[in-house]
């Protein structure tokens, strides 16, 4: 083994419920983080978003 | 149904929080500059056990956290709401219980550490019967925030703003953050034992610890710039996507960082690894919302010649991005090996407490105070000298720490040819006097400046009623 591969092997036989837990809320915070950049800058919704800013200038 | 008329809010509560928020500053300020005094100066502690540094240390951080910015939290949510979202609080007498039994909390809680009732886990020292009292508060807090927004006029207001965003995010995480790390065996009345033990503890310890400065410390208070910058600065923030990348970025994020605390102790290295790898990546969103807030500006720099408020808005986002910096910097392994236990960490502490925590809801409690009491400020003068104390203080106070910290660590770690340590603990003390003194000096400024806050405010409040009563009897 690869000291590269060796430094990304991982013992799947011994990974608790709290490290699958946490390897999970990992990944899902992850893709949540693409959701949120490409829901945010896609170009067709910069209007839309940006908006939004000038509505609480006349708010009183 | 007249439309154009101005919309009716619910300002008692808030300047009620507001004027609280002002005299807490007060107190908290002169509590922590006494503490910095007493470490300069041990004689200060008078031989009394209610005022030793042990003590007045987490009643000033208590203060100045909790109550300051607890109630600056609660007047510029409560305020913010109600604007941004076209309507009255959902429940103002529920607004009112809010402010009153949070302020009593916290006398109780500055009250009993006095009297050495404490859990002794950092910001987290109250005892287990005023923590269910504050917890309760908190979730009414909370409760009434996201009933107003649900009770908004939907067709006129179809989206709620960002601030709010960070506002209800800091409500939720420090609810979870703060009932978790709070649960506990009581034994009596004061004092109880935490649920967790050794490492488990010290971990859901600095879990919620850091989180309360990143959710209470920070995201509050980035719900306060993203309306208070753009309404005084008169221009809308400039970039509203960035802000939605912001918040976003730091909900998923800043709850990985607390284990960075714990840098070489009985923690898993790979958790502070984490805690480290994680803080480097909150540089991103942290600038990016820094220079969200200073971008606004763009065009009209020379608002800050004449604004003065501006410029306590202004100053915080400089502040924010420098210890949002330094903080990652101080959290890898390798600085930390360095700076962890030394008065760097204090000083990193107060760039962002007094820099960011302190200076923007100053800004933004001087804007409200001119709104809610539709008025000019008492002096414009005394705000511009207070800006130049609470700049000058802040620079003094994190200047020193800077060099008594690194200097601490380096004495700390000095080895001579024979492998002994080089210096004694109690030198590397004797050595922190002068930059102990240049903190309490720089303690001193800020404080002083916030007794003119005091001033200068409840003078505006009282010219404000003066000059009402005078009209309604003009006018009957």
């Amino acid at each position: 083994m690869s000291n590269l591969e060796q430094y990304f092997s991982t013992d799947w036989s011994s990974m608790t419920g709290q490290d699958w837990a946490g390897l999970i809320i990992t990944v899902l915070v992850f893709f949540g983080m693409l959701i949120t950049f490409w829901l945010t800058l896609r170009p067709s919704k910069r209007k839309e978003l940006e908006e939004e800013k000038y509505k609480i200038l006349k708010d009183d | 149904m007249d439309t154009t008329a101005k919309p009716q809010y619910d300002n008692g509560v808030v300047q009620y929080l507001t004027v609280g928020a002002v005299a807490f500053l007060v107190l908290g300020t002169f509590m922590g500059t006494f503490a910095a005094a007493q470490l300069a100066w041990p004689a200060l502690n008078f031989d009394i056990a209610e005022i030793t540094f042990a003590r007045l240390r987490v009643m000033h951080t208590n203060t100045v956290i909790f109550a300051f910015g607890g109630m600056t939290l609660m007047a510029t949510a409560f305020y913010t709401v109600q604007r941004t979202n076209g309507v009255k609080l959902w429940s103002n007498k529920m607004a009112w219980w809010t402010a009153i039994l949070f302020t009593i909390g916290l006398l109780a809680v500055v009250v009993t550490i006095s009297l050495g009732m404490t859990t002794g886990k950092e910001y987290h020292e109250q005892e287990w019967p005023l923590a269910i009292a504050i917890a309760i508060v908190w979730t009414l807090y909370t409760f009434n925030f996201v009933m107003t927004i649900a009770s908004r006029n939907k067709e006129t207001h179809p989206n709620v703003y960002v601030s709010n965003w960070f506002f209800l995010g800091m409500m939720i995480a420090i609810t979870y953050l703060y009932v978790v790390n709070g649960l506990a065996i009581p034994v009596s009345l004061f004092r109880s034992y935490s649920m967790f033990a050794g490492v488990q503890d010290a971990m859901i310890q600095w879990w919620w610890g850091h989180n309360a400065v990143g959710f209470f410390l920070t995201a509050g208070f980035l719900a306060i710039m993203y309306y208070f910058v753009p309404k005084q600065a008169q221009r809308p923030i400039y970039s509203y996507r960035l802000s939605v990348i912001h918040f976003w970025a730091l909900m998923f994020g800043y709850v990985w960082l607390g284990a960075h605390h714990l840098q070489y102790t009985a923690l898993p290295d790979w958790t502070g690894s984490l805690g480290a790898v994680i803080s480097l990546a909150m540089i991103i969103p942290s600038w990016g919302g820094a220079l969200n807030g200073m971008l606004t500006l763009s065009g009209a720099w020379d608002r800050l010649r004449t604004d003065y408020i501006l410029r306590f808005l202004i100053i915080s986002l400089a502040f924010y991005a420098m210890s949002t910096f330094e903080g990652p910097v101080m959290a890898s392994k390798t600085v930390n090996a360095l700076s962890h236990y030394t008065d760097w960490t204090v000083g990193h502490v107060h760039s962002g407490a007094l820099g960011w925590v302190a200076m923007v809801s100053i800004g933004a409690i001087y804007h409200m105070v001119m709104k809610l009491w539709n008025t000019e400020m008492y002096s414009m003068k005394l705000i511009n000298f207070h800006f130049w104390l609470a700049t000058i203080g802040t620079v003094f106070y994190i200047v020193a720490m800077w060099v008594s910290g690194i200097m601490q660590g380096l004495m700390w770690r000095a080895y001579d040819e024979y492998g002994t340590l080089a210096y004694t603990f109690a030198e590397s003390v004797a050595a922190m006097h002068p930059y102990y003194a240049m903190r309490a000096l720089g303690g001193l400024l800020f404080f002083s400046g916030a007794a003119i806050m005091l001033y200068n405010v409840v003078m505006t409040i009282r010219t404000a009623n003066a000059k009402a009563t005078s009209q309604a009897e003009a006018h009957a």
